[in-house]
């Protein structure tokens, strides 16, 4: 879903951190991805490192850590996750009554600069 | 070392989006963020809900389409005001849109209602915040069925659900409750009404729920 403009915020923001803290060189960038967020990390991964060339980030690793898609389910109680892109029925009682609460994220987390 | 950073990748669009949002708030006016697939009916929908509440409520509308005013000048002729985004090629408006248009004079103040008729895309436009206070969606019957399923985000976003096109229904292999029931399935708060455009059948429930919003 957009990767390259999602590549080129990243970018906006990192440049953003380490003229705050100035910062000179970004060795890399983590990122938090839900299975449900619509990213594809592959693409996100090339579109980043083909618009990282002219930046403070040329040099740095994105690493993408992915996060599955759970929550709650509201007839049994337990909980669910899966790596599947979304979840319609509960996995255990096939209750079409959840709380999705996890897999939309699309964070930055961290950089380690120097 | 280790920076924190905490930012979601969203972040430019989202900042936009509560500025937008907060204009709106400051304004007293209520913003609908309108989406469906191309051809399901949004402007259509859009523009029989003008002519019914436009003489009990004040109403505003920004048009989104990648190319032309078609969809303006549809909305024009119902005497409301109306501005068109061209986006050239994006398939989804972006907060950074809104914002450009606010900031062009575009009379908020004394509006009851915001319409955005967003870029026709039953994807993007979900995930995308553009400063409204709620998604609603249109599907129309000649869509199929199984569009809930197949687009689970667009439903999960969306507070209410418009089913179009049921004069149609005769003509169609199309099960009406199992577009409710695997709507519902996604999202339990979604609120769902059943129209026809052509007949302006289901058109009062609609709209009795749209101006108690206000």
């Amino acid at each position: 879903m957009h990767e390259a403009s999602l590549a080129l915020s990243i970018l906006d923001t990192v440049t953003r951190k380490c003229s705050e803290g100035g910062y000179q060189i970004v060795e890399s960038i983590h990122l938090r991805i839900g299975r449900a967020s619509g990213v594809l990390p592959e693409a996100l991964l090339f579109a980043f490192n083909v618009l990282k060339a002219d930046s403070i980030a040329c040099s740095s690793k994105l690493i993408i850590e992915h996060v599955p898609v759970g929550g709650t389910c509201n007839c049994c109680g337990e909980t669910f996750h899966t790596d599947e892109y979304y979840v319609i029925k509960c996995p255990w009682c096939g209750a079409a009554e959840l709380s999705v609460t996890n897999g939309f994220e699309m964070d930055i987390v961290e950089m380690e600069v120097s | 070392m280790k920076v924190k950073v905490v930012s979601s990748i969203l972040e430019a669009n989202q900042r936009i989006a509560a500025q937008n949002r907060r204009l709106f708030d400051d304004a007293k006016v209520f913003v609908i963020n309108l989406m469906g697939a191309p051809g399901a009916g949004k402007t259509s929908v859009l523009v029989n809900t003008l002519n019914l509440i436009k003489n009990k409520a004040k109403i505003g509308v920004i048009e989104g389409d990648i190319a032309g005013t078609h969809d303006a000048e549809l909305v024009r002729e119902t005497g409301v005001p109306v501005v068109q985004i061209n986006t050239n090629g994006a398939c989804h408006l972006d907060a950074n849109m809104i914002n450009a248009v606010l900031n062009e004079d575009f009379p908020l103040k004394g509006l009851d209602f915001l319409i955005i008729e967003n870029v026709g895309n039953l994807v993007c436009p979900a995930e995308f915040d553009v400063g409204e206070h709620m998604k609603v969606m249109v599907l129309s019957l000649t869509e199929g069925d199984d569009k809930p399923l197949k687009y689970p985000l667009m439903f999960r976003e969306s507070r209410a659900l418009i089913i179009n096109k049921m004069d149609l229904l005769p003509h169609l292999d199309v099960d009406v409750e199992k577009i409710r029931h695997d709507a519902i399935s996604i999202n339990r708060e979604l609120e769902t009404f059943a129209l026809s455009c052509k007949t302006q059948s289901g058109f009062d429930y609609w709209i009795k729920w749209l101006t108690g919003l206000k």
